[in-house]
C-alpha cells in the first residue's frame, strides 16, 4: 500500500525539473516516470528546505491529492466528513541542516511514558498509556534503501511538544550538498 | 443508541421526512418461479406487466442483455413508474439505476445529445479497485450536542465528537452533520468496531469487539465478534467500488491547473476525452482490473423526447457500452415532437421496433383499494372501514392519483376533529374542498365566460383594461 516515493527507488537528479522564484521561496518542480511528480520548496534566502511533497496521478486519470512529506502545508483537514479534533497531536516535520527533525504538539503526558524507537525505514512513537501511537516514515531514508539505526536516534519532551531527531548519514548530507549546488545553479524563472 | 450521550434539552423529533409517491415500494412481489403474487413488496395488480418486468430483470442480472430497450406504455396512473422502482429495487445496489425525465434533456447548457450521452454513460458501472485512506477503530464514545432547542434549527446546528481507539492508541473527531446522520443510520455503539472512509464519509461495521462479548444485552445471533485493530488509525486500504464511466468522464475533463480559468465550464465533455476513457476501461477489462456493470436507464415521459433523439438512440443503442434502457409513455396515437407525423406512443417506428413493449392496464377496485391500505400505511393514516370503501369508490369514478393526495388531506382535518381514525365525514369534506380533474372541467365549462382568456368569447387583458379606463395603444 505504500506510494512509490515511499520505497526504495532512484528519484534523482536524472528528472526533468524546472525552478521558480515567487514569494521569497524557490521552487523546484521534478516530474518522474508514471505521473508522478514532486515539488520542493527552499527558502530564498537561507536555502532551508521549507516544503516537499509527492503527488501522482489517480487510477481513474484524475490528479491524485498532494502527500506532504515535510513542512507545514498539509495539516488543514481534508475531509469533510470526518476532522480530527483540534486537541488530537499533530506532526510537523522540518529538517535542520544535520538531522531530520520531527515535533509532536498536544502530548500532554509525562516524559516517562513515550517510547520512541526505530524499525526499518520508520520511527517508531509510542505511549505506555497507549494513547498515542504513530510510525514516522524517513522518506529520504526509504529512497535509498538505507535502514534506520537506534544510535542515531534522539529525542526529547517538553511544553507539551514531543521532538524526536535523527542524524543525517554521511552519504545523504553528500546527496543533499550535490542536489544544492545543482539547484542554485538552475535557471530559476522569477516570478 | 444507550450509551449516546445528547447534551442540552430532550425535543420531540418533529422531523417531517418527506414521503415520495413510490416510497412504499421495496420491489417486484414475484416469488421464485417468477409468478407475480396479487400483493407483495408494495406492488398490488398488474400481474402480467410485473411478470415481463421480473424476465427483464433476470436477463439484466444474468448479464445477458445490453443495449436492449424495454416501454412500458400504459394509461396514466396505470403503475409504470412504480414497476420502474420496483425493478431498481429487485436489482439492488451495485447495479446503476438511473432515473429520468424526458424534458431533463432540454437544458441551455448543453445540447441534447450530450445530456442523452451523459444519462447512458451514468448507468454504466465499472467495478475497480481503489486505493482509499479509511479510519479503522473500536468506537469509544460518541457524544451529540444539541445547540438548540428550536426544533426549526436543531438539523442544522447538530455537533458531536467521535472517539475511536485501536490496541495502540486513540484519537478524538469532530462530527459534522452528515457524519451524524450517517452513524445513527448505521446504528453504531460503543464498542462496534467501524471503519470510515475518509473521502466519501461511508460508514461499514466490521462487528463488534471481543471486549464487549461479555456484556449480556440482548445481542442477536447475528452479532460478529472481532478484533479490536492495531497500529494506526488511519489506514490506506484498497477498497472495490463501482464508478459510472461518467464520472470517470468528468475526472479526466476537467481542466488541470491554471487553464480552467479560461476554459469556462460548458458542462459537455469532449468526444475525445471519452473515446480515450473507452479504451482504457477495454484495456483494464483485459488486464482483469476492472469489470464492467451494464446498468439500467429509466427514461420516464419518453415522449417529450423529439425526433433527433430518438434517432441518436437508435444508433446509441447498438454501441458496445449501452444500458438497457427502460422508457414509459402514456400517449396514444400522437404527435412525434419536431415532427407532424404521428406515431403509436409518440415514438417512431424504427426505434418502436427494437423495443420489447409492456402494457400496464388500469385498476381494479379490488386493487384499488389495497393500494390505498398500503399507501395509508407508508404515510402513518389511520382508516376506518367505511372511509375506505368511500375512497376506492371514488378512485374508480375519478382517478387513483385524486384519491392518493386525499389520503393525507383527510387525516389532517381527522386531526383537527381531535380524532385518530379518519372517517367517511373527513373524506366527505375534503372531497368538497378539492376538485379532481372532471369537477374542475366541468366547472369551467360552465363558468368559462368568467375566465381570462378563454376560447368561448371570455374577457381578455385588453378589455378589463378598457373598464379601468385605461386605453391600450
Amino acid at each position: 500500500m505504500a506510494r512509490p516515493w515511499e520505497k526504495h527507488a532512484k528519484f534523482t537528479l536524472e528528472a526533468p525539473k524546472t525552478c521558480l522564484i515567487q514569494g521569497g521561496r524557490r521552487k523546484v518542480h521534478a516530474s518522474y516516470h508514471g505521473g508522478i511528480e514532486c515539488v520542493e520548496e527552499y527558502d530564498v534566502i537561507t536555502d532551508k528546505l521549507l516544503v516537499r511533497k509527492w503527488r501522482m496521478e489517480s487510477r481513474l486519470g484524475g490528479e491524485g491529492r498532494w502527500d506532504h512529506e515535510v513542512g507545514t502545508e498539509g495539516l488543514a483537514p481534508s475531509s469533510d466528513f470526518l476532522v480530527e479534533s483540534t486537541a488530537n497531536p499533530l506532526v510537523t516535520r522540518i529538517d535542520t541542516d544535520k538531522l531530520f527533525e520531527w515535533r509532536i504538539r498536544n502530548l500532554p503526558y509525562p516524559k516517562e511514558t513515550y517510547e520512541v524507537s526505530v524499525d526499518r525505514f520508520e520511527i517508531v512513537v509510542r505511549t505506555t498509556n497507549k494513547k498515542y501511537f504513530k510510525r514516522l516514515l524517513v522518506g529520504d531514508m526509504a529512497r535509498r534503501g538505507m535502514a534506520l539505526e537506534s544510535d542515531a536516534l534522539t529525542w526529547n519532551h517538553a511544553h507539551n511538544t514531543l521532538v524526536v531527531s535523527y542524524v543525517k548519514p554521511r552519504k545523504i548530507l553528500e546527496e543533499e550538498a550535490a542536489a544544492t549546488k545543482e539547484r542554485l545553479a538552475m535557471k530559476a524563472m522569477r516570478m | 443508541m444507550a450509551d449516546v450521550k445528547t447534551a442540552g434539552t430532550e425535543v420531540k423529533d418533529l422531523r417531517l421526512e418527506r414521503i415520495g409517491a413510490h416510497s412504499h415500494i421495496r420491489g417486484l412481489g414475484l416469488d421464485d418461479a417468477l409468478e407475480a403474487r396479487m400483493q407483495g413488496q408494495g406492488m398490488v395488480g398488474q400481474m402480467s406487466a410485473r411478470k415481463a418486468a421480473g424476465i427483464v430483470v433476470t436477463m439484466i442480472k444474468e448479464g445477458k442483455i445490453a443495449g436492449r430497450a424495454v416501454l412500458l406504455a400504459g394509461a396514466p396512473g396505470t403503475g409504470k413508474t412504480a414497476i420502474a422502482m420496483g425493478m431498481a429495487q429487485a436489482l439492488g445496489e451495485d447495479v446503476p439505476f438511473t432515473m429520468i425525465a424526458g424534458s431533463e434533456i432540454f437544458s441551455l447548457e448543453m445540447s441534447k445529445t450530450e445530456a442523452l450521452t451523459q444519462a447512458f454513460r451514468r448507468s454504466i458501472g465499472v467495478r475497480i479497485k481503489e486505493e482509499t485512506e479509511i479510519i479503522e477503530g473500536e468506537v469509544v464514545e460518541i457524544v451529540i450536542e444539541r445547540p438548540s432547542t428550536d426544533p426549526g434549527r436543531d438539523k442544522a446546528g447538530r455537533t458531536g465528537r467521535l472517539c475511536l481507539k485501536t490496541t495502540d492508541m486513540e484519537t478524538e473527531f469532530d462530527l459534522g452533520q452528515k457524519m451524524i446522520e450517517a452513524l445513527q443510520k448505521e446504528k453504531v455503539t460503543v464498542g462496534d468496531v467501524i471503519t470510515i472512509d475518509k473521502a466519501n464519509g461511508k460508514i461499514n461495521k466490521i462487528g463488534r469487539s471481543f471486549s464487549k462479548s461479555k456484556d449480556f444485552d440482548a445481542t442477536s445471533q447475528n452479532v460478529r465478534f472481532v478484533q479490536t485493530p492495531d497500529g494506526e488509525l488511519q489506514k490506506r486500504k484498497e477498497v472495490v467500488h463501482t464508478v459510472s464511466l461518467h464520472e470517470i468522464d468528468v475526472i479526466n475533463s476537467r481542466q488541470q491547473g491554471f487553464l480552467a480559468l479560461f476554459s469556462g465550464d460548458i458542462g459537455e465533455i469532449k468526444s475525445e476525452v471519452r473515446e480515450q476513457i473507452d479504451a482504457r476501461v477495454a484495456e483494464w477489462r483485459e488486464e482483469g482490473k476492472a469489470e464492467i456493470v451494464p446498468g439500467v436507464l429509466f427514461i420516464d415521459e419518453v415522449h417529450m423526447l423529439d425526433i433527433e433523439c430518438f434517432s441518436w438512440m437508435n444508433r446509441a443503442l447498438e454501441t458496445q457500452l449501452a444500458p438497457v434502457v427502460v422508457m414509459a409513455s402514456n400517449r396514444g396515437i400522437s404527435r412525434i415532437r419536431g415532427t407532424q407525423d404521428k406515431s403509436p406512443h409518440g415514438i417512431p417506428i424504427d426505434l418502436l421496433d427494437r423495443l420489447i413493449i409492456i402494457a400496464t392496464e388500469s385498476y381494479s377496485p379490488k386493487e384499488l383499494q389495497r393500494i390505498l391500505q398500503i399507501r395509508c400505511e407508508e404515510e402513518d393514516v389511520e382508516m376506518d372501514e367505511e372511509a375506505l370503501k368511500t375512497l376506492t369508490a371514488l378512485g374508480s369514478k375519478t382517478s387513483l392519483r385524486y384519491v392518493l393526495q386525499l389520503i393525507t388531506t383527510s387525516s389532517i382535518v381527522a386531526q383537527k376533529r381531535k380524532s385518530s381514525m379518519v372517517e367517511k365525514l373527513d373524506i366527505k369534506k375534503v372531497y368538497g374542498l378539492f376538485c379532481d380533474v372532471q369537477r374542475s372541467t366541468e366547472y369551467l365549462r360552465s363558468h368559462e365566460k368568467e375566465f381570462l382568456f378563454s376560447d368561448f368569447g371570455g374577457r381578455t387583458g385588453d378589455a378589463e383594461m378598457q373598464d379601468a379606463g385605461m386605453a391600450l395603444d
